[in-house]
């Protein structure tokens, strides 16, 4: 299996190119890094100048040259350029010809340092893929032989949640790292006016905490029964009074991964952000994985079997 | 086996409420940064909005200009009964809701009566202001866009109507917002309080040239029980008060700021409605009151003559009045969710969605039942509905300081009432003095609502009280 990663000619790519060389090296894939460039126009009235054309090419050419020289060790690559309308549809296409099983992206220049931003290339593909797709934080690099040491996985409750727990399960257990399951409660204090007190939500996220927890459990067991079970497995909550704190509640450390699920009410196999996903995805400080429903349910399967 | 009294007696312990609401933990660490401007800001803010919009259609029938005093007179009742609040909620170490420290002080018995009381104070002045809201709306698209709802579908039956619908629009809205997990910031807060505000400056400063002597010179023509009964009506926009003491915990020094605050947020609150009551009743004749809707827009444009003061008006009435029927509702969720934990409603209403991480069955109940209150109920009793809960429920809360003092004179209290016992005494009496001027009917109502409530009680709350089900389970393990 393979895993796909855009290269952009600007050099930008630097993030998503050490993104995909440490989830290749922990789940033993090789890479193809493509650099996509503009087709040429039809003939015609536009009578493209071949001289553009050339000059796009030697672009991406040493554009690859850069990849070559940054992509860090470890990790088997190929690079390739392609021809193609636009950059997502590029990507899309490469991944879709050699059978690559994750996608992985940048993130734009116009975030936080640190986290992760979506440019349009990036939202385009969260929004068309049918296979799972990797966001790096926005300068995100990785040390020469550094793998993913544990996979958190968001975990709403709901039923897909708990696909999605187990297919993070197998992967985790696949690339040895440690699964950890994150739930996130965004609460601000009620008015003052309310006269209900300032605790007043307190107690609501104390019975929604007890009811996650449980739930959280339950996923954990299943994840612990099946053929190929990471090593250690943990729910936390992460509290707030708003996604940045909620997400800077939890512990991260280098080595992580986020794992989101697309939401329930976008079509079944692309990858389609909800509301709660993406704000989960834009307060990422560390490398998110968005996986479409069908792939999760897919996941969810090959971790059953144990195969894969 | 405990016996009934002991049932009914029973208080629910400090440290399970401290646990329940996870004050102990760093969540719910609340620093002490209230200072008294800001404390007293939140009063003024809580209090302004809820009724002044609204009241005098009602209550200057009854009163005539002396609606003046029944100002005063509900003022100082409110001002009395919210210090006499704020010493029961020192007592209990989380801050919660009347119903919360009842509970922990005064017992499950004591705790069901003032759930009911609250029921009043929030569901059904919920539903008062969407009327409320309503009217207004009506007057801004009649001013705006020559355009009128028709009577049948915005008013109640009473008054010739079938359903009120813009009130029932609202209350679904608001039922949504809070569902979808939306919570009033204090910057959103602050600025619904300079609407309010700046609306009622408004009124005041250009009502003011409609001031026509003529319209005093039969100042009190119902006398002294006119006053009173228009006081009891009033008291509806006075509640909000007490939410100065539900802040308690992030108090810089209690025992000074919260009765200072109290103090001077009943000040301001009552000097802008007696400057609000005076322009009106000196604008139009005591006549002309009795079912005008939107008062304060309507007596605008009669006064001026031109549209655009009254459009302005009611402009902020609609944003206002949509921000306190939010809060309010809110604050009504949070009440049943606290009762469904204490197994005192059934559990239905402490369900929390994962997603959204709200009540969500006990919003959609309060919607519905507020909404339809709101639809089909005329507003003066509604208003009279609101005031009796409320001031029943500071009686019982007076007189519970009053017992509290005897039988538990040990008991930790961050906050004394200043001048005990003359101050909870006079509370008393002030509510039962305004209590016994409302119609009738109010209190009839008021007596089978109580009746219920208790009913309740003794079929369901005593049995699935979630403390006696602790108490029988350790008793079953020796």
């Amino acid at each position: 299996m393979t895993i796909a990663v855009g290269f952009a000619p600007d050099g930008r790519g630097t993030g998503a190119l050490h993104l995909a060389a440490m989830l290749g090296r922990s789940a033993g894939e090789d890479l193809v890094v493509c650099a996509v460039v503009p087709e040429p126009w039809p003939p015609g009235v536009a009578r493209v100048d071949a001289e553009y054309q050339a000059y796009l090419a030697q672009t991406a050419h040493e554009a690859l040259d850069h990849a070559r020289e940054r992509l860090p060790g470890g990790v088997e690559a190929q690079f390739i350029i392609h021809h193609a309308r636009s950059a997502p549809a590029g990507i899309l296409e490469v991944a879709d010809e050699h059978g690559a099983d994750l996608i992985v992206a940048g993130s734009s220049t116009a975030g936080h340092h640190g986290h992760v931003a979506l440019g349009s290339t990036t939202d385009r593909l969260l929004h068309s893929a049918h296979v799972p797709v990797a966001v790096a934080t926005r300068g995100f690099r990785c040390p020469p032989d550094c793998r993913i040491t544990r996979v958190t996985a968001a975990y709403g409750g709901s039923h897909h949640a708990e696909d999605l727990v187990v297919g993070a399960a197998g992967v985790a257990a696949r690339m040895g790292a440690s699964l950890r399951i994150v739930s996130f409660a965004v609460r601000s204090h009620p008015p003052y006016t309310s006269g209900v007190g300032t605790s007043g939500e307190q107690s609501v996220l104390r019975e929604w905490a007890t009811e996650i927890e449980a739930a959280a459990r339950g996923a954990i067991e299943h994840a612990r029964s099946l053929p190929a079970a990471p090593g250690e497995i943990e729910a936390v909550i992460g509290h707030g009074r708003n996604w940045d704190e909620a997400l800077e509640d939890v512990e991260w450390a280098p080595g992580d991964v986020l794992v989101v699920g697309s939401s329930a009410i976008g079509p079944l196999a692309r990858v389609f952000l909800g509301s709660r996903a993406s704000k989960i995805v834009r307060h990422s400080p560390v490398p998110v994985v968005v996986v479409p429903r069908g792939a999760v349910a897919e996941l969810a399967g090959e971790a059953e079997a144990g195969t894969a | 086996m405990a016996s009934l009294g002991e049932h009914v007696l029973r208080r629910k312990p400090a440290a399970e409420m401290t646990a329940e609401t996870g004050t102990d933990t760093d969540t719910g660490e609340l620093a002490r940064s209230i200072g008294l401007f800001q404390l007293t800001l939140f009063g003024v803010g809580a209090t302004i909005g809820t009724g002044i919009f609204i009241v005098l259609t009602t209550a200057v029938p009854i009163a005539g200009p002396a609606v003046v005093w029944s100002f005063v007179v509900a003022g100082v009742v409110a001002g009395l009964t919210a210090i006499c609040y704020a010493e029961l909620a020192s007592a209990v170490p989380v801050s919660g809701s009347s119903y919360s420290y009842a509970y922990a002080t005064l017992g499950e018995g004591v705790a069901m009566v003032v759930a009911a009381c609250l029921l009043l104070e929030y569901g059904v002045s919920a539903a008062a202001v969407a009327v409320g809201w309503s009217q207004y709306l009506n007057e801004l698209l009649d001013n705006l866009f020559g355009f009128t709802i028709p009577d049948s579908v915005s008013m109640a039956p009473e008054q010739g109507g079938v359903l009120n619908i813009p009130a029932v629009i609202l209350i679904v809205l608001c039922a949504l917002l809070l569902i979808r997990g939306a919570s009033e910031s204090a910057r959103v807060n602050t600025v619904m309080v300079l609407i309010k505000l700046g609306v009622l400056v408004l009124f005041i400063a250009v009502g003011l040239q409609g001031w026509e002597s003529d319209n005093l010179s039969d100042f009190a023509p119902f006398g002294f029980s006119g006053i009173t009964s228009a006081a009891g009506i009033i008291f509806f926009s006075y509640i909000g008060l007490d939410a100065v003491s539900t802040a308690g915990e992030e108090v810089k020094n209690p025992r000074r700021t919260m009765p200072l605050a109290i103090i001077f947020a009943l000040l301001i609150v009552t000097s802008i409605y007696i400057l609000v009551a005076i322009v009106a009743v000196a604008a139009q004749p005591m006549a002309d009151f009795e079912g005008q809707e939107a008062g304060l827009a309507a007596i605008l444009e009669d006064v001026t003559g031109a549209s655009w003061p009254a459009t302005v008006l009611a402009a902020g009435a609609v944003i206002s009045i949509f921000s306190v029927t939010l809060v309010v509702i809110y604050g009504q969720t949070r009440i049943l969710f606290a009762m469904g934990r204490d197994g005192m409603v059934p559990p239905l209403f402490h369900k929390v969605n994962p997603r959204t991480l709200t009540p969500v069955p006990a919003t959609i109940i309060c919607a519905v039942v507020i909404s339809l209150l709101a639809g089909v109920l005329p507003i003066d009793f509604l208003a009279e509905m609101t005031s009796i809960g409320t001031l029943v429920a500071f009686l019982v809360v007076s007189i519970g300081v009053i017992v509290l003092r005897r039988t538990q004179p040990d008991l930790p209290r961050g906050f004394k009432v200043p001048g005990y016992p003359v101050t909870p005494v006079l509370s008393v009496a002030g509510c039962i003095w305004i209590i016994q001027d409302l119609r009738a009917v109010t209190i009839y109502v008021f007596l089978g609502w109580a009746a219920v409530a208790l009913v309740w009680y003794f079929f369901y709350g005593i049995r699935h009280s979630a403390l006696r089900r602790a108490e029988e389970a350790r008793e079953m393990t020796p």
